[in-house]
């Protein structure tokens, strides 16, 4: 693969276009949207001039471009602001913790989903014109179609109140090599289940569909003419191939969870970013918002990268960087 | 008195608005509710045992700086760890806590008024460092009010004392206002600009409150905020732990000077989860309800019926006119609105009977809340009779209200409001549905016709709602209401020092308010609230007030 150094190169210089002009955008929404965080500390009072006051002194009534370029530079310098949801404290000695507590649970679910999704959807596909691949395709696209907010209430009911073999959620972390990590604990168990059900879901609907449309393949027919067993034959030479495109969406699977942790974080009281970034939200915090902006943004630069690098590596016919033909 | 409630922001608002207004939501309404309570509980414990753990699902605070809260999740914790010169009990009266008596007002010649606080002798720092002083207290307010601190609410609280208003725009030289004695170091004076009753009152609110000058120098709202998460103040419990967005434990300090108190500690759980859930899994000891909930524990076979307990809150929720703006510039379509609303089914369907229905402006629990209060009955023959004698007849122009939400959909509240007043009167009233600051912000403005929006007592006297809001020169009049016999008896029941005379006077004024209709006043908010049977004497309060040390575990 002699292009890819320049290729990964030219695909980082666009980065930090990319970062500014997604950064200038949310900026301008925060600094020209209404409300900030002076006026929420001032409740249901009514005090112009002392808003004025504080806003000027911390610089909230500069020019916008002097506020943007004083909190980019301070951003390269790691210095990401202070929030205002908890008034004072540095948004990166916050944002990253809980990000951490996120991103632990949504990787354990992203491993799980992909390690039954796929073979579920490969063996549906194989018991094409049974009754076993409807009744999976249906069980799965139920499980799709359930959402969050019913699956957990019933869960917590069963598990929790009902059986009481859960607690009806929470988060507690133990240090393990050095590492705050809160998935060895009970308590993560149906937040596990909650996310991984639909996903496993979505993971085996795609595989089955990717998986019949290689076994329709004429190398595939080849294959099982040349009297490869049929193990062989669905393991080197359909999955494979079916798999190529799923390698595509693993990345983003990822960052697609992280989004919807909103609720999943309400509902079983998990201290993580989806939780923060609502109260930020509610609380006109900037500084976390442009945080988050900025981390999900580089986030899905890289993912975007890794993903199309790793698509050249499994599937030798795509060349990277367009040029040379092809 | 405090400061309980006080003040709730304006996000808060808005989103309790939207909560209430939008018909609630189990979630959101527990922790809140469980912050703030109620109680009717009296008599002293017995029996009770230390070494307890209340456990409770919290509200992450913004600060925990007593200069800077306002809103209500965060003064929940800011009463129970710090404390001023005056607390609030349980009755809701302003009682001495650092100082050693409540004093007497004294008029000076040129009009101004001054109280003379002694300091109690050995109230000690949390940390044991060393005795409040009166200069604590000076440093305590004037750090308040410095500029540099940057408090958007100091000069709410603190600007009735003199020379405050004009150190809180220079932070040059001091407060002329709070006098320390130097042959006296456990005295102090405080004098304010004018005769004002409910001053105290204000010195319950955590503005108010003593900090510890060895944490606080340098720091203000916005900076070199971590001090905080060791919090060194004088109250009943003491900061044991503050996880941002976890956890916040209380640890009761044993040396409280009124009593220490009976639990061990108090852990809250700000992470949230679904409160009720929890509450029946014997994870949390105490949880409010939602409205999806209500009608559940309210059921007399269902054994969570015999945990529940509601109170009221001070709080009132109504729709306001712009009574300069037509057509509600005539208060006859004023009247007209307010008769075509059927306040019974209103709070019986959609909100289930979880809040009480409004007459007047003051809410139950009040000082000065009028039972007999001649309120506008729902009466769409009188409506219409009235709409018709107006000056714009049945020719009325267009009609908006405005309220402050998220989402597209208008709140089940709205929703049957505007249903009423199509079906009563045959008027289309349409909705502008904005985002809470904005609403705020336009609402200050006057831009509004009409608008849906509540009111939140920051302290615990009728002068909170009835001057504050409706009098003709209060800059938080957003009605522009003005009536002169109103603003008459509001500056006398400002100065009437006999509390029983100005009480009548604010009744007397309110009586007015409600038949001249600037507002139609909707419901006062209730606790919903589910406790453990263990849990004994959890009060209840309508407003936040330091309440922790009263609760005791019998198990």
């Amino acid at each position: 693969m002699p292009g890819i150094l320049p290729y990964i190169v030219r695909r980082l210089l666009w980065a930090p276009f990319v970062l500014l002009a997604v950064t200038l955008a949310t900026f301008a929404l925060g600094r020209f949207g209404p409300g900030d965080p002076i006026e929420v500390l001032q409740g249901q009072y009514n005090n112009p001039e002392v808003v004025e006051r504080i806003r000027q002194e911390r610089g909230l009534d500069d020019p916008f471009l002097n506020q943007y370029g004083r909190y980019m530079w301070d951003a390269l310098h790691g210095e990401l602001g202070t929030s205002s949801t908890y008034l004072g404290v540095a948004v990166e000695d916050i944002i990253f913790e809980k990000l951490w507590v996120t991103v632990q649970y949504n990787l354990l679910a992203l491993i799980i989903i992909f390690a039954i999704g796929l073979p579920a959807g490969i063996w549906a596909a194989l018991r094409r014109g049974t009754w076993q691949d409807p009744l999976t395709i249906s069980v799965l696209l139920l499980f799709r179609s359930l959402p969050v907010l019913v699956t957990i209430p019933i869960l917590q009911y069963i598990l929790a109140i009902k059986l009481g073999w859960l607690p009806s959620g929470g988060w507690d972390e133990r240090e393990i090599l050095g590492l705050k990590l809160g998935i060895f604990d009970k308590r993560i168990i149906m937040p596990l289940l909650v996310l991984s059900l639909p996903g496993i879901a979505g993971v085996a609907r795609l595989m089955r569909a990717q998986t019949l449309e290689v076994l329709d393949q004429d190398f595939v027919r080849t294959a099982r003419a040349k009297g490869l067993q049929e193990f062989v034959v669905v393991s080197r030479h359909v999955a494979r191939n079916a798999l190529l495109p799923m390698t595509t969406i693993v990345g983003f699977a990822l960052v697609g969870l992280l989004g919807g942790s909103l609720f999943v974080e309400s509902l079983f009281g998990i201290p993580g970013i989806g939780q923060f970034v609502w109260k930020a939200v509610l609380n006109y915090d900037y500084d976390v918002m442009m945080a988050v902006t900025l981390i999900t943004a580089t986030a899905f630069i890289l993912v975007n990268l890794v993903t199309d690098i790793a698509y050249g590596f499994i599937d030798p016919r795509v060349r990277l960087g367009g040029r040379g033909g092809g | 008195m405090l400061g309980a409630l006080a003040a709730t922001t304006a996000v808060v608002v808005g989103v309790a608005a939207a909560l209430v207004m939008g018909g609630g939501d189990d979630n959101e309404n527990g922790p809140a509710a469980t912050n703030t309570p109620e109680a009717q509980t009296t008599g002293t414990p017995s029996g009770a045992t230390s070494g307890d753990t209340l456990r409770l699902l919290g509200r992450d605070p913004i600060t925990m700086d007593p200069a800077c809260a306002s809103d209500v999740d965060s003064a929940a914790y800011v009463i129970e760890i710090f404390g001023g010169l005056v607390t609030i009990d349980r009755d809701l009266k302003t009682v001495p806590d650092i100082a050693e008596a409540i004093p007497e007002p004294v008029e000076n010649a040129d009009g101004t008024v001054s109280y003379t606080f002694q300091v109690r002798r050995g109230v000690l720092f949390h940390n044991q460092s060393r005795q409040v002083a009166a200069e604590d207290v000076k440093y305590s307010m004037e750090r308040a009010l410095n500029p540099d601190t940057q408090s958007p609410i100091a000069e709410t609280y603190l600007g009735d004392i003199v020379g405050a208003k004009e150190f809180a725009s220079t932070g040059e030289g001091e407060v002329s206002g709070i006098q320390l004695d130097p042959a006296a170091p456990y005295k102090l004076t405080i004098t304010i600009d004018a005769p004002k009753p409910y001053f105290l009152a204000k010195l319950t609110y955590p503005t108010a409150f003593v900090v510890d000058s060895n944490q606080t120098e340098g720091t203000s709202c916005f900076t070199n905020t971590n001090w905080q998460r060791r919090a060194n103040g004088t109250g009943p419990f003491k900061l044991k732990e503050w996880d941002l967005g976890q956890r916040i434990v209380l640890e009761a300090n044993s040396r409280y000077h009124l009593g220490a108190p009976l639990l061990a500690q108090v852990e809250f759980n700000l992470a949230g989860g679904s409160a009720v859930t929890m509450y029946e899994n014997d994870e949390i000891d105490v949880t409010g309800v939602g409205l999806n909930d209500i009608e559940r524990v309210r059921d007399p076979n269902e054994p969570l019926n015999a945990e529940f307990q509601t109170g009221p809150r001070l709080d009132i929720w109504y729709i306001g006119f712009n009574v300069e703006k037509p057509p509600f510039d005539d208060v006859k379509v004023r009247q007209a609105f307010a008769h075509a609303i059927d306040k019974d089914k209103l709070i019986g369907t959609v909100l289930k009977d979880a809040v009480v229905e409004a007459n007047g402006i003051l809410p139950p629990g009040m000082p000065g809340y009028n039972e007999n209060l001649q309120g506008l009955e729902f009466d769409p023959e009188l409506a219409k009779q009235l709409l018709s004698e107006s000056t714009y007849g049945d020719d009325l122009p267009a009609v908006e209200i405005a309220s402050s939400g998220r989402g597209a959909s208008v709140g089940p509240v709205s929703e049957a409001i505007l249903g009423m007043w199509k079906e009563n009167l045959g008027i289309e009233v349409t909705i502008r549905q904005t985002e809470s600051a904005t609403f705020f912000q336009d609402l200050r403005d006057g831009d509004f016709q009409m608008f849906e929006v509540g009111w939140v007592a920051d302290y615990v006297d009728p002068e909170n709602f009835l001057k504050v809001k409706l009098y003709g020169e209060s800059k938080d009049n957003e009605s522009k209401y003005r009536n002169s016999e109103v603003d008459r008896l509001l500056e006398q029941a400002d100065t009437e020092q006999d509390t029983a005379q100005r009480l009548a006077l604010y009744q007397q004024a309110e009586q007015i308010i409600v038949n001249d209709v600037p507002w139609i006043p909707l419901f006062h908010d209730e606790y919903s609230v589910l406790i453990k049977p263990y849990v004994k004497d959890y009060v209840l309060p309508p407003f936040v007030i330091p309440r922790l040390r009263y609760v005791h575990i019998e198990k």
